[in-house]
């Protein structure tokens, strides 16, 4: 199949194939995770040698561990003699892994270093430097966030990241301390396609009204009357190169108990030392944003999650949500955040309760014999797009999907590549 | 406490136990708000695979399911009547099991604390099957109106769990 005739990019559709086809997922498991930069956790959660985690890059399965140098590596989380996994629990701190088939040892700079009856079984003719576990070549930080990427030449994630970063700084580089992650992980399945999550948080803002209306109808969701009446340059989407997409907009959402309204005065004073004149007026208000491929954030309530959304096959998510917080935030601040966090956007969260209720009927839906040979709309605004001095990216008002297509614009890209 | 005394505890809060679930299962919810007191801790820790023992469910600022207070919980109800609560529009049908159901401290004839067993199983538009097994440990303070519950630990027997779209 020609992958990139599933997105036409003069009608701006999306054929249904890229959300349900067996074939399409595989070679997006190549095309897309096989070469992005995709984030493994925060470096926080990291803080010395020994210190490890375990999480998936698409659906393999990695050892994120701090080195004896401090440096972050990544492993294939799988035994070189067998493939079992050699790291079976989700975090700790070790000197070395064993496998627990035949005890095969790995010290944290992914060496064979222990292998049982290495004189009587195997002859001492095993070259263990030869049998080291899979090293991910590439892993590289931004603000605390971590990635790593299995293609060794691949662009920096600097360069990957290129305008995104702009924005990013909205919400990671607000304070001067930084932000360090919540301890535990919020971690579910959903029906769907992992795209539909990623390119939501990338810039659909026209759902909420809808989908969200009954946090509308109880107070906790912005209100329909933002819209159209207020300046864009207050309330808009920005389209970046990479596929990334950004949504920001400054509509008071209820009233923040007093310790947290002037925790958020200190970030906004703090911001003005940290950020550039023109992102300093844009840190008040909502951000939601998307990272190519599966990581998006979001900035609400007085809390910051980001989220990965981890593909398991074409019609399954599953969503591993951290909560990000200042470094010098104040307990009863911390506090508030991660009842926010759980409360709205979380397993149990009642905005991501709806979210999560349609992406398993778009995909189930589309699947049709019939329905599938229709494409999706993804036209909103496009042409519309604007630029203004001093701010990256292509622009426009609430509601548009030029950041949506934009999405899709560059998972074409991927999925065009010869493998 | 006398042996009889204790029958009689367990009892009593077996009854209320199925009550409880009685009015989950039925969309009582208003009716069901009632038994939390306005102190209470709804909570629900993540679950993290980590070597036996050491799972830290009590570390502070620990992320969890549920953490909620009794306006949290009225948030949740006042969404489900507002009839665009979309996960649960039309509503799922929720069949919840109390077994197991232990007084675990009754000396204090005013504060109990009660641990049951929760099986529930949820169902919506012709798919979406699942189970969710709990353990629940509660708080109850006797009031005049009845027992009021000042808190309840979830703990859910999944690391990643189905959307949770219900209530425990």
């Amino acid at each position: 199949m020609q992958y990139k005739t599933l997105i036409d990019v003069e009608r701006c559709t999306v054929h249904p194939r890229a959300f349900f086809d067996p074939d399409v997922y595989e070679a997006e498991q190549d095309r897309v995770f096989g070469h992005q930069w995709l984030c493994i956790g925060h470096e926080s959660q990291l803080p010395e040698p020994g210190d490890f985690l375990t999480t998936t890059m698409g659906e393999e399965s990695v050892l994120v561990v701090r080195d004896p140098k401090r440096r972050i590596r990544v492993f294939l989380n799988s035994c070189r003699h067998r493939g079992t996994r050699v790291c079976r629990v989700d975090s700790g701190r070790a000197r070395n892994f064993m496998c627990p088939y035949h005890g095969w040892t790995y010290d944290t700079e992914g060496r064979l270093r222990g292998v049982p009856q290495l004189r009587e079984a195997y002859h001492e003719e095993l070259d263990r430097d030869a049998w080291s576990l899979v090293e991910v070549p590439r892993v590289e930080s931004f603000r605390g966030l971590l990635f790593a990427n299995f293609d060794a030449e691949a662009v920096s994630l600097d360069d990957h990241l290129g305008d995104m970063k702009w924005y990013l700084d909205l919400v990671l580089h607000r304070s001067r301390g930084g932000t360090v992650a919540l301890p535990g992980v919020h971690r579910w399945r959903l029906g769907g396609n992992w795209k539909l999550a990623a390119e939501q948080f990338g810039g659909d803002n026209y759902h909420t009204g809808a989908l969200h209306q009954s946090m509308i109808k109880i107070g906790l969701g912005p209100s329909g009357d933002y819209r159209g009446d207020r300046p864009w340059e207050v309330d808009f989407e920005a389209k970046l190169e990479g596929g990334h997409g950004w949504i920001n907009f400054d509509v008071p959402i209820g009233e923040l108990p007093p310790p947290v309204e002037k925790w958020m005065e200190t970030v906004r004073r703090e911001a003005r030392e940290t950020l550039a004149p023109e992102q300093q007026g844009l840190v008040h208000g909502i951000q939601v944003g998307t990272v190519f491929p599966n990581l998006s954030i979001l900035a609400f309530l007085g809390f910051v999650t980001i989220r990965v959304w981890h593909p398991r096959g074409p019609r399954a998510i599953e969503v591993w949500s951290y909560g990000l917080i200042e470094r010098d935030a104040p307990p009863e601040v911390r506090e508030f955040a991660r009842k926010m966090q759980t409360l709205t956007f979380s397993s149990s969260g009642i905005f991501e309760q709806d979210d999560g209720a349609v992406w398993g009927d778009v995909v189930d839906s589309l699947s049709g014999a019939q329905r599938r040979h229709y494409p999706l709309n993804y036209s909103m605004g496009h042409g519309h797009g604007r630029r203004k001095p001093g701010r990256p990216g292509l622009l426009h008002t609430l509601s548009t999907e030029i950041g949506v297509f934009g999405f899709y614009e560059y998972w074409r890209r991927c999925m065009a590549k010869p493998t | 406490m006398s042996e009889t005394d204790a029958r009689a505890l367990r009892f009593e809060f077996e009854e209320l136990l199925y009550r409880e679930a009685a009015w989950l299962d039925e969309g009582r919810f208003e009716e069901w708000l009632e038994l939390f007191d306005s102190t209470v801790r709804y909570w629900a820790p993540v679950r993290e695979n980590v070597p036996r023992g050491e799972e830290p469910l009590e570390e502070l600022h620990r992320l969890t399911h549920f953490e909620d207070d009794k306006g949290n919980l009225e948030l949740r109800v006042k969404r489900l009547r507002t009839g665009f609560a979309h996960a649960e529009e039309p509503p799922s049908r929720t069949r919840h099991f109390v077994t197991n159901v232990r007084v675990l401290d009754g000396d204090d004839s005013d504060r109990v604390s009660v641990a049951s067993n929760l099986l529930v199983f949820r169902s919506r538009e012709r798919r979406d099957e699942v189970l969710f097994s709990c353990d629940r440990r509660d708080r109850w303070r006797r009031t005049q109106a009845g027992w009021r519950c000042e808190e309840r630990r979830i703990l859910f027997d999944h690391d990643v769990i189905e959307s949770l779209t219900v209530l425990f």
